[in-house]
């Protein structure tokens, strides 16, 4: 070619730390092109501007889920002060209490106090992660969330794991084999297992696997007397965890399938496939390479979104499956109402998922190039 | 060395609508003897990417080819699917249309490249250092920045990735490169500049090049033979500037008459059509001396990383009525940013004054609102403009609604869409975009834009995504709006043919200054300012295949 050679700069690394202020645009696809015009020296004047810098990004990502996390402490304190059901009263009916005692127990639990001094309490409470005593257990809620909180995480990591893998591969084959017996066997059956209510299904299997056949342990994490961390522990564990997770999985990998496949669906039509096709690629490199990479963008934030709900939604399989978990002990901090406890799994919950909201933004920068101009 | 032929080829799309089966290409046969080039030229619909994708079997699964394709004697419905990979790229590759989605977003296009190599590493690029140093010296074939392996295509501008594509085409070294409309969205100058490379590149090689495009002037000035397809058949095949200059079908005349010889005085005024828009005053308005709308010291400026990016300065310019104005310059240039500041919709710097019949532009909302309905916008895209949604009755009468105009709803609309030459317009009340063609979507905007009676029509690029003969007719609107109605326009375009169809004046545009302003005939027959020369010296012209021969 005869034009002079060209020297356009390289595009900024993303993680160059440069100012946070990017403000040129918040549309990774603005279609503007002369916001690029004016540009000197002898760059291609219509090249897109660089990106912004990765700690930019994340310090903006991080500002909003605290955002969140301050505003999900404020309603935790107020939410549970409007339920109806006086629990000192709850307290005084189990048990003959003379007013003076109940007074007693009021002002133990600081409910005495004008509400404004209970939040300010709560709010350093919170800060130095004293989040009072459950009126029920006689515990700190701290202690009991420690407690209850990795049998949680066991049950309902496993089961999204399986859930995520499971509907993310159906649904790419589902997608890649449009129209065929197998998306449309796999995609009716997913379907059909996503209208079974979770407790019923768990109910069932109860009945059938623990109960009639009695193969499988029917509630808790683990036989008692057992230590967890010796061989025979962990294949017990392993067995009270298959129905729980077989009663999660079964019911949410549809909507991880479906997401998938539909966004497959889209790309399939895209112009750069019919180019590695060109190139001589396979079918299979295709799908994989090209296809899969692009068609995952939609589906990260939905796939993270609905993690956090599957972890707020054990609460009926644990109790079900009488889980030693956060939702068990939510479940019964409702029937207290136990306020302090209820905050405490309230706050955790909410948390759980703005962390995972904040995760799948930072997922989606390391997978989308496009999002690093943001 | 290898040869392409068609033999009595024709595709059908098995369709299970009510259509039923389609045919796409009819009985073609055409030869491209190695080392040599040649250009496909037809319409959307006219089946030549049809055609091309049979070359390396890349046609859907709903597609069914009679008669033969032949590469190097082989008849390509022979080979099993491991042998057809093989051909792929490493015999015959294909450019598509970069700027657009032929790049997959998420990698970086180094890596794109080094794929093709991967698959064909024939006994050349064996290890991946090798192949890496392959696709760098790719790259500087196609004169660009080492540095560009490792950006992804959006960091890229249109012309960028359209070099990315043709570097990745020479990688496995092939025999025959086909072209799908490689320049179609770039502006002249990267136009030619992407053909003369790539012309030269396959000279070099003695690479033979089969390429597509609707715009012959495009395909003259590289190929040495024309083909013309409509509707799925070869209507003419001859040297490349016998078809252009001396075509025998009215189809061919009709397709090289589409994009103007600028200096040609029978087309100034005159866009071609075989359907031109009804003058019916018996004195059209022809452009006064009234300034309906001025901007005086105009500048737009952005925040960027890089700093302000000044992407309008101090520009002038006046629309009178009924006149046609055209804002010509490359992508980038500032003309997009400079139309939106007329209208409002873009914040200017201090001491910039837009002016709507003597009155400074308002900055109110309220009193922007009654000036919007003076001024309308129509955009490039007619279907990405229209709600798909939403019937033509609906698209139209929406601006009524939000202006309040509430008396004669029904009676505003058929006057408008038959003034946008949509008759008759009861027809067309209730199609949703998808039941038209992309010429009727740009009549029905033009329309939505009409019903309100504005003073004047801003037109971004808005033959820019339509085929040839649609152009002319849509040109032909334009035209007759301004003499039937006496409106003003102003129409932004980086196509200088335009400007020579219909406009009465035209300002040159470069890195958000104009460089040149004054009549159409004077500034295209006679240019002083050194861009405005280069501009034409771009446009490609009819025969002669002058890209090949100037390099």
């Amino acid at each position: 070619m005869t034009r002079p050679a060209r020297n356009d700069p390289h595009p900024a690394d993303p993680t160059d730390p440069g100012p946070a202020s990017a403000t040129h645009s918040a549309d990774p696809a603005d279609p503007d092109p002369a916001s690029a015009a004016g540009s000197t020296g002898t760059a291609d004047a219509d090249e897109p501007p660089a990106g912004g810098s990765f700690a930019g990004y994340f310090l903006r990502k991080l500002g909003g889920a605290a955002t969140s996390m301050i505003l999900v402490i404020v309603l935790g304190f107020f939410a549970f002060r409007m339920l109806p059901g006086d629990p000192v009263l709850k307290i005084a009916k189990e048990r003959p209490m003379s007013p003076a005692q109940i007074a007693e127990l009021r002002s133990q639990y600081g409910l005495d106090k004008p509400v404004i001094v209970q939040f300010w309490d709560y709010l350093v409470g919170i800060v130095t992660g004293d989040l009072g005593e459950s009126y029920v257990y006689r515990k700190t809620v701290s202690s009991l969330i420690v407690e209850y909180l990795g049998p949680t995480l066991l049950l309902t990591g496993t089961a999204a794991l399986i859930a995520i893998a499971m509907g993310l591969w159906l649904g790419q084959l589902s997608a890649w084999r449009r129209n065929s017996l197998f998306d449309k066997l796999a995609s009716s059956t997913s379907l059909i297992f996503w209208s079974v209510p979770t407790f019923w299904l768990g109910l069932i299997l109860l009945m059938i696997f623990g109960g009639t056949l009695q193969w499988l342990p029917t509630g808790g994490m683990i036989t008692p007397g057992l230590d967890p961390w010796s061989a025979a522990g962990i294949i017990d564990v392993i067995k009270h965890l298959i129905l729980p997770v077989v009663s999660l999985v079964v019911v949410v990998y549809a909507q991880f399938l479906m997401i998938m496949r539909a966004s497959l669906i889209e790309e399939m039509s895209e112009d750069y496939l019919t180019t590695a096709r060109a190139k001589g690629l396979t079918e299979d490199e295709v799908r994989r390479r090209h296809a899969v990479p692009n068609a995952l963008l939609p589906t990260v934030t939905v796939v993270f979104l609905h993690i956090g709900g599957l972890i707020a939604g054990a609460v009926t399989v644990e109790a079900v499956f009488s889980w030693p978990g956060l939702g068990k002990l939510t479940f019964e901090a409702i029937r207290g109402p136990d306020l302090p406890l209820l905050q405490g799994t309230f706050v955790v919950f909410s948390a759980i998922i703005i962390v995972m909201n904040l995760a799948a933004d930072l997922v989606y920068r390391f997978l989308d190039p496009r999002v690093r101009r943001a | 060395m290898t040869d392409l032929s068609f033999e009595n080829v024709s595709i059908t799309y098995r369709s299970s609508s009510s259509r039923g089966d389609v045919a796409a290409v009819r009985e073609v046969s055409l030869d491209l003897p190695a080392g040599t080039t040649l250009g496909i030229a037809g319409e959307s619909g006219s089946g030549k990417s049809t055609l091309i994708m049979s070359a390396l079997r890349l046609l859907p699964k709903s597609a069914r080819l009679d008669g033969r394709v032949l590469l190097g004697g082989k008849d390509l419905a022979q080979l099993n699917f491991g042998q057809i990979r093989a051909v792929r790229w490493s015999q015959a590759s294909i450019v598509f249309q970069g700027a657009l989605h032929s790049l997959n977003p998420v990698r970086e296009v180094g890596r794109q490249i080094i794929e093709a190599l991967e698959h064909h590493s024939k006994d050349t690029w064996t290890s991946p250092e090798k192949r890496r140093a392959r696709m760098l010296e790719l790259l500087a074939e196609v004169d660009l920045d080492s540095a560009k392996a490792s950006a992804y295509p959006h960091e890229l501008s249109g012309g960028q990735k359209q070099r990315i594509m043709i570097a990745m085409a020479l990688a496995c070294e092939p025999d025959i490169i086909i072209a799908d409309e490689p320049t179609t969205a770039l502006d002249v100058i990267v136009q030619k500049q992407i053909l003369s490379g790539l012309a030269a590149l396959v000279a070099d090689r003695g690479i033979s090049l089969l390429m597509i495009s609707h715009d012959l002037a495009v395909l003259s000035a590289v190929c040495a033979k024309l083909a013309i397809m409509r509707h799925g058949r070869l209507v003419e095949f001859g040297p490349s500037d016998e078809v252009c200059l001396r075509p025998r079908e009215n189809y061919t005349k009709q397709l090289a008459g589409a994009f103007p010889q600028i200096g040609d005085q029978e087309s100034r005024m005159n866009p071609r059509t075989l359907r031109p828009a009804e003058v019916t005053r018996a004195q059209p308005f022809t452009m006064s001396d009234e300034v309906v709308l001025e901007a005086k010291d105009v500048s737009v400026s952005f925040a960027t990383k890089r700093g302000t990016e000044r992407a309008v300065r101090g520009v002038d310019l006046s629309l009178r009525r009924a006149e046609i104005l055209a804002v010509v310059g490359q992508s980038g240039s500032g003309k997009t940013t400079l139309a939106r500041a007329l209208l409002g919709l873009q914040e200017v710097e201090p001491g910039s004054q837009v002016a709507f019949q003597g009155r400074a532009l308002p900055r109110k909302a309220k009193a922007l609102r009654t000036f919007r309905r003076q001024v309308q916008m129509i955009l490039q895209d007619p279907a990405g403009s229209l709600n798909p949604k939403r019937s033509v009755y609906e698209a139209v009468v929406e601006g009524l609604r939000v202006q309040g105009i509430r008396d004669d709803e029904y009676a505003r609309v058929v006057g408008a869409l038959e003034a946008a030459e949509l008759t008759p317009a009861g027809d067309y009340l209730e199609s949703i975009p998808q039941e038209l063609s992309g010429g009727q979507r740009q009549r029905v905007v033009i329309a939505g834009a009409l019903a309100l009676d504005p003073q004047v029509l801003i037109a971004d690029e808005p033959v820019a995504s339509l085929d040839a003969s649609v152009r002319g007719e849509i040109l032909s609107l334009f035209l007759a709006l301004k003499q039937n109605l006496g409106m003003s326009a102003l129409i932004i375009t980086h196509d200088l043919g335009l400007a020579w169809n219909i406009a009465d004046t035209v300002a040159v545009m470069k890195k958000g200054q104009i460089v040149e302003y004054g009549e159409v005939d004077s500034v295209l027959e006679n240019p002083q300012h050194e861009y405005t020369q280069e501009l034409l010296a771009a446009v490609p012209r009819l025969g002669s295949q002058s890209l090949v021969r100037n390099e």
